[in-house]
């Protein structure tokens, strides 16, 4: 079968082209669930001990939960729009699962505050209410008096919510946030109870997350209860220590910003983009890895079309019906590819598309990385780029001993500054690609320590020679070794913070305003007016740090142009001379430079004394072409265009 | 836009052009047509208007020509195949019918040049046109060599150039010799060369070396594009009279180009579905006339409980544009929807400077830029030249904030000098950077060392590399290295896959099979051309050289292939624990499940089975979770269950392939499907078909992927045809 038509007619506007470039966010069962369950006691809602410094926040754990919580569902609305969240209180005094509540509840003391869905408007203005203006409309905010939530009652209710709402879903995690490190004390069929459920969950395919939050320097022991509780996942990578960090306020870190850290290492859930392939060293040496993308640029979503003849607006879905020339709808078995060439179509027999695209892959039709050599780093030209790289990790599901030969391999790259080269076909029958195989280096290590990129080894894709643009200027280096370093001091007093880019501090600011509207307008909120845009420069700054610099350099420059624009005129004079007679020369066919009237000066005096309409079209567009201008249309228009583009420039 | 071009092929059409020589099973004129071919294609691929194309046949059996009607002599079996014009398929099919050998050999290929030279004269007049004759020939014909320098004088008058390829010419750069060269031909050859030796812009070359340059992949020029002309600043000039603005202008570097994308067609109806079946004999020409494009069309549905599966159609008219809020849809009306996008002036500033050890490539989001100075502007040009120089100095990049031009998205720019001390050409290259929303934060544990579960920092472990691996490691990376693993053109040793060695293969495989097919519509695909794949492998030279390297890491590495998981209907599996190790088996000893509960239905069946000691009681809990999944259908209002009765039939599935009992499930799959689709499971199911277990590939366990099934693939996939 091919791989197109149905489903996979994605993109709007019904795109001729085939997407080769399917993204991981193809695969539905990608997707992840969260639900937060939150602990209510009254430890969990005391605040903090007033200490002497005057930031310290005043949240409770609560709060800074209730925080964390409200920050991360607006995150995932623009970065994983189609993952769900959900909100689970327990130990409160209050009741309450989808339609039952109070004492009619099936899981009493488990308070279901915002089910598991894809958060709505309502949801992000309730969980903001309760966190900006501690507002608590229905009191559940209170801990149960007598008796507290069994956490296998907490547990199975997990159970039913991700069972009934996100059923098929790739990822769905639990995120236990408490400070009690032994809920039934002493009490082992509780005990019991709750780690048989925790093996339900286990077997329904739950992830269970502790964000233990330690207080009052009590140290939260996980082996009182939570180790029956948690499995450890045995897909994960080997060597995988899934550490519980436990969140605390202290050390300059206010319990939220620590809690807040914790949760959001943890908030995107790992997707691969590949698991299992063959990564090939040599002939006879191959291991097993699997792949990421831990970098992809995120868009503002695309429009929708909403019908509001009900009594809420709603997305209407939209089909795709094919058609035909004549409107007639054309059924999937008549559909052919072909391509078009010459103004025709070339059709090949879907047995020969097949074959076409097979005969450049693997002979068993698998994904592949082969090594084909190495080579120093030095030798990856500074402009090969091309689109973004995959992070690969070493598993040792396909090869036993993959991770160690992995970590040497690494190691020497590395140590050696080298990159290794390959062929790279990232899925079955995917289009072969090279790249360079780079080291990331150990993120502590690595000195900024805060880009969060981790250590391993990236996929980088080098562009082909069909990529490559060939901007035919030849540009001479020029002499100008006091601008340089005066420029030099510039440049060493204009360092960005901890001398590194660090993505983190620049939010994309059409994103973020994308969304600040969308929400306002969701919430019914009045529309902000301007945006903290952090990639917007520090100019006041800048002025206080090298202003002084820059305007002195700046006069040097201007000096130093006149000087060059006066021994270039005296040039142009001599070529003029010996030249002769100006436009006979025609230039070959290797740089293709405009005749006569290249320079701005002369095009200017061309227009000034009116003699521009004496060029030829051919001569109009070369200079247009030149400017980068369009150079289509009759000689009148070309002839406009560049009047403008001198009277602009000139 | 592109240059007009007018080219002339004359090609030999001779009687011995039929025939085949030194050793080659095909006749010149099949072989030098490979070469023309290749070329017309080419043109035609390009559908451009204005490269037009020409044919002149030389040793036809008829004359045709102006030359030979205004009486003048010497014109005789020379024939005009096709005026100068644009080339279409049309055009190209109908050439192909005329290139045919003939029975005479009377034409003189020198007139024929002429013939070709007073076509494009008449065509071009005196307008701006690359000028063109591409004479294909044996050389077996008599030549006359009387006016060879009148003829090139009035190719040079007409800036005509002149490529003459010879079918076993000599040529002793290319290193090839016609041995018992007859004396006609040699002495055609001389008067060739003679004739090219009087041109200004002319070549003469052997077709061998013609058509083994067809394999190096053609690259398709693309003009330089601007995408930037304005200031690059530091500071903000309208604010601060400090600040620098350097006047710039920014072209791409890198752009990746796509493969040649299919389109979506049909049979035009007048060729009707009963010729469709014709092709698989070859029947019917596949030319590509009889398809036409098709389009989409959208309609649009919302829900509605009271429709008939809780669905209905409404109109476009009736809809609104919006945007998704989470799962709040939020409707725009005209006049709010500039509001969403951020309002940006065109710009282009630096932000700071990072050292360039801080930047790795992998951050690269994309494909690169080149940044220059304006033309003729000499305070410009100084100034991004202190840049350049300053930043290749002190070994920094720039952070940019690039806004393209107004209105569009804001990008994170990395600038990165360029001193041209090597390649003479000073500029800033700049490659797109993430923002903070494009960084996913994965989790991994540590290469270098294992953290035990007690905290414990092991450097010694099965998972880390052992002093020897580290060494072999090393010796075997440096012993692959390709900086020399290749040659120069002066023989020196030269890096090995450079980025302009490097064409990608799919675009030149889908060409090159485009092409032969337009051509020859009934020829075979032929492989790739092995170029395409010579980066797939390492050099065999140089592994032969690293070979005792890759013996002694294979061999330190000890890499073991994981075994296909071994199979047993009851065996005893290692049983899953919690952290603390707890037996949970035990705990749920004690009530041994035998029924499951529709709520909690893929635990229990999972635990049922992880215990199961006999058939029976698999065959009970199938049954069992087959009745929770026909009921969970049957009750869903509208598709609200059906995720949950897609995912139970996957554990099910799943399970019953790991246990070999493929048969259970196909037979409880095959019953569900005519449920859902008669609709006898209350109202409307096909949905629950067609998206959750077509889409899902929950369809019969194939022989594949359980050995003791008997359904083909071919079988499954049938099944999930029919309705």
């Amino acid at each position: 079968m091919m791989a197109w038509g149905g489903d996979e007619e994605r993109r709007f506007g019904g795109s001729d082209e085939d997407e080769e470039e399917l993204d991981e966010t193809d695969f539905k069962t990608q997707k992840d669930a969260v639900l937060f369950a939150i602990d209510i006691s009254s430890s969990m809602l005391e605040p903090p001990p007033y200490g002497n410094d005057k930031k310290a926040a005043k949240d409770s754990a609560v709060d800074a939960a209730l925080k964390c919580v409200y920050q991360i569902m607006q995150q995932r609305i623009i970065a994983q729009p189609k993952d769900m969240m959900g909100i689970l209180l327990f130990g409160t005094e209050k009741s309450k699962f989808r339609d039952e509540s109070g004492t009619r509840s099936s899981y009493p003391h488990c308070y279901l505050l915002s089910d598991l869905d894809v958060p709505a408007a309502e949801d992000v203005k309730m969980l903001k209410s309760m966190v900006e203006e501690q507002e608590d409309p229905d009191d559940v905010l209170v801990p149960a008096t007598e008796e507290t939530a069994l956490m296998s009652n907490v547990l199975f209710c997990a159970n039913q919510v991700f069972t009934t709402n996100a059923a098929n879903f790739g990822s769905r995690r639990l995120f236990i946030i408490t400070d009690n490190d032994n809920p039934h004390d002493g009490d082992k069929t509780a005990q019991s109870s709750a780690a048989v459920r925790a093996k339900d969950l286990y077997d329904l395919g739950v992830i269970i997350e502790l964000f233990p939050i330690s207080r009052h320097g009590k140290q939260f022991d996980i082996s009182k209860f939570y180790d029956d509780i948690i499995y450890r996942d045995p897909a994960a990578e080997a060597g995988s220590s899934d550490e519980v960090k436990t969140a605390r306020s202290g050390d300059g870190l206010t319990l939220l910003a620590s809690l807040i850290s914790n949760i959001n290492s943890k908030q995107t859930a790992k997707r691969s983009y590949f698991s299992n392939v063959a990564f090939e060293l040599a002939p006879g040496l191959t291991i097993s890895v699997n792949g990421y993308i831990p970098l992809h640029r995120q868009q503002p979503a695309r429009t929708c079309y909403v019908w509001q003849g009900g009594e809420q607006a709603q997305l209407a879905q939209s089909e795709t019906l094919k058609v035909d020339s004549e409107a007639r709808t054309v059924e999937k078995s008549e559909v052919k590819k072909a391509y078009k060439f010459g103004g025709e179509y070339i059709y090949f027999k879907p047995d020969e598309a097949k074959k076409l695209k097979e005969s450049l892959g693997e002979p068993d039709g698998k994904p592949i990385i082969r090594v084909i050599g190495f080579k120093p780093r030095a030798l990856l030209p500074i402009w090969a780029s091309v689109k973004k790289s995959v992070f690969i990790f070493p598993s040792e599901v396909g090869f036993v001993g993959s991770t160690r030969v992995f970590s040497a391999l690494w190691q020497k790259l590395l140590k050696s500054k080298k990159m290794g080269l390959a062929w790279f076909i990232s899925r079955s029958n995917a289009n072969p690609i090279m790249v360079a195989i780079l080291p990331s280096k150990n993120p502590e290590e690595d000195g900024s320590g805060s880009l969060a990129l981790p250590a391993g080894l990236w996929l980088y894709p080098l562009p082909f020679v069909d990529d490559v643009r060939n901007v035919d200027l030849a540009i001479k280096p020029k002499n100008a070794d006091e601008l340089t370093d005066k420029m030099r001091d510039i440049v060493q007093n204009l360092q960005l913070p901890k001398a590194v880019y660090n993505p983190a501090k620049y939010p994309n600011p059409s994103l973020q305003w994308h969304y600040k509207i969308l929400q306002a307008m969701a919430l019914d909120e009045e529309v902000p007016e301007t945006l903290d845009d952090a990639t917007i420069p520090k100019y006041r700054q800048m002025d206080k740090r090298v202003g002084a610099y820059m305007a002195e350099w700046k006069e040097e420059v201007a000096s130093k142009a006149k000087e060059l624009m006066k021994s270039r005129a005296v040039k142009r004079e001599v070529d003029d001379d010996d030249g002769g007679a100006r436009p006979a020369k025609r230039a070959k066919a290797t740089t293709k430079k405009p005749s006569g009237l290249s320079n701005n000066a002369q095009l200017k005096l061309a227009v000034e004394e009116d003699t521009l309409k004496k060029m030829t079209v051919a001569d109009l567009k070369d200079v247009l072409a030149s400017k980068g201008l369009s150079t289509a249309g009759k000689k009148v228009e070309l002839l406009e265009r560049v009047e403008q583009w001198v009277e602009d420039n000139v | 836009m592109a240059d007009k071009e007018a080219t002339v092929y004359v090609i030999d059409l001779g009687d011995s052009m039929a025939d085949c020589h030194n050793g080659r099973s095909e006749s010149d004129l099949d072989f030098g047509m490979r070469y023309v071919w290749d070329k017309i294609s080419t043109t035609v691929a390009a559908s451009r208007k204005t490269w037009t194309v020409g044919v002149v046949g030389l040793n036809t059996d008829t004359t045709d020509n102006e030359q030979e009607r205004e009486g003048l002599e010497g014109y005789d079996h020379i024939s005009v195949l096709q005026p100068i014009g644009p080339m279409s398929m049309t055009a190209l099919r109908e050439l192909r019918s005329k290139i045919r050998p003939s029975h005479t050999s009377g034409g003189d290929a020198i007139s024929a040049i002429v013939v070709a030279a007073s076509m494009i004269d008449l065509f071009t007049k005196k307008l701006k046109y690359s000028r063109r004759i591409i004479l294909v020939t044996n050389a077996e014909a008599p030549i006359d060599d009387d006016s060879l320098e009148s003829v090139a004088g009035g190719l040079n008058e007409s800036n005509i150039e002149l490529t003459v390829i010879g079918v076993d010419f000599d040529d002793a750069d290319y290193g090839f010799k016609e041995e018992d060269k007859s004396a006609v031909k040699a002495q055609n050859e001389r008067a060739l060369g003679k004739l090219v030796g009087y041109c200004d812009n002319a070549v003469l070359g052997t077709m061998a070396q013609a058509v083994e340059e067809l394999a190096t992949p053609r690259i398709k020029p693309v003009r330089p594009f601007k995408a930037y002309d304005g200031p690059l600043t530091l500071g903000d000039p309208s604010k601060y009279e400090s600040a620098v603005s350097i006047h710039v202008e920014r072209y791409f570097k890198t752009k990746r180009a796509p493969p040649p994308s299919a389109s979506t067609v049909n049979m035009k109806p007048e060729f009707g579905m009963s010729q469709m079946h014709l092709d698989d004999d070859g029947d019917v020409d596949m030319g590509g006339a009889e398809f036409s494009g098709v389009k989409q069309m959208r309609t649009y549905r919302v829900n509605d409980p009271d429709a008939p599966g809780g669905k209905r159609d409404v109109e476009f008219e009736e809809l609104a544009k919006g945007y998704q809020y989470g799962r709040t849809v939020v409707p725009f009306s005209e006049s709010d929807f500039s509001v969403t996008k951020l309002e940006t002036k065109k710009d282009f500033t630096i932000l700071g400077f990072v050292p360039s050890s801080s930047c790795e490539p992998f951050l690269n989001m994309g494909e690169t830029g080149i940044v220059v100075a304006q033309k003729q502007n000499e305070e410009a040009e100084l100034a991004l030249s202190a840049l350049i120089h300053a930043l290749h100095e002190v070994e920094s990049y720039a952070v940019a904030r690039y806004v393209q031009k107004d209105g569009a998205q804001p990008q994170m720019f990395l600038l990165k000098p360029n001193p041209g001390i090597e390649d003479d050409f000073e500029c800033l290259y700049d490659v797109p950077l993430p923002f903070a929303e494009d960084l996913r934060t994965y989790q991994f544990p540590p290469l270098d060392k294992v953290v035990t579960i007690t905290g414990a920092v092991l450097t010694e472990h099965r998972l880390l590399p052992s002093e020897d691996l580290t060494e072999a490691m090393s010796d075997f990376v440096d012993a692959m290295d390709l900086s020399e693993a290749s040659v120069d053109d002066e023989g020196r040793p030269a890096e090995y896959a450079p980025i302009d060695e490097l064409y990608n293969p799919i675009i030149h495989r889908m060409n090159q099979a485009i092409r032969a097919r337009a051509i020859d519509p009934d020829a075979p695909i032929e492989p790739p051309a092995e170029l395409l794949l010579r980066f797939s492998r390492p050099p065999k030279d140089l592994l032969n050289k690293a070979k005792r390297d890759i013996e002694a890491l294979i061999n330190i590495a000890e890499v073991k292939k994981v075994p296909e998981k071994a199979k047993g209907r009851y065996s005893k599996k290692e049983q899953v624990k919690p952290l603390s190790g707890l037996d949970i088996d035990s705990l749920l000893g004690q009530s041994r499940r035998t029924t499951i509960s529709p709520d909690n239905a893929i635990p229990e069946f999972k635990q049922i089975f992880a215990t199961a000691a006999d058939d029976a009681t698999v065959e009970n809990a199938t049954k069992q979770m087959g009745g929770i999944v026909r009921r969970l259908i049957q009750s869903s209002f509208a598709d609200l269950q059906y995720a949950q009765a897609a995912e139970n039939l996957r554990v099910m599935r799943e399970k019953l392939i790991e246990h070999d009992r493929p048969v259970l499930y196909n037979k409880f799959v095959t019953a569900l499907k005519k449920s859902t689709l008669s609709g006898e499971l209350d109202g409307d199911r096909r949905e629950m078909w067609a998206k959750y277990i077509v889409g899902g590939r929950l369809g019969l366990i194939t022989n594949d992927e359980s050995e003791i099934s008997g359904v083909t693939e071919e079988i499954a996939k049938d099944f999930l045809k029919a309705t």
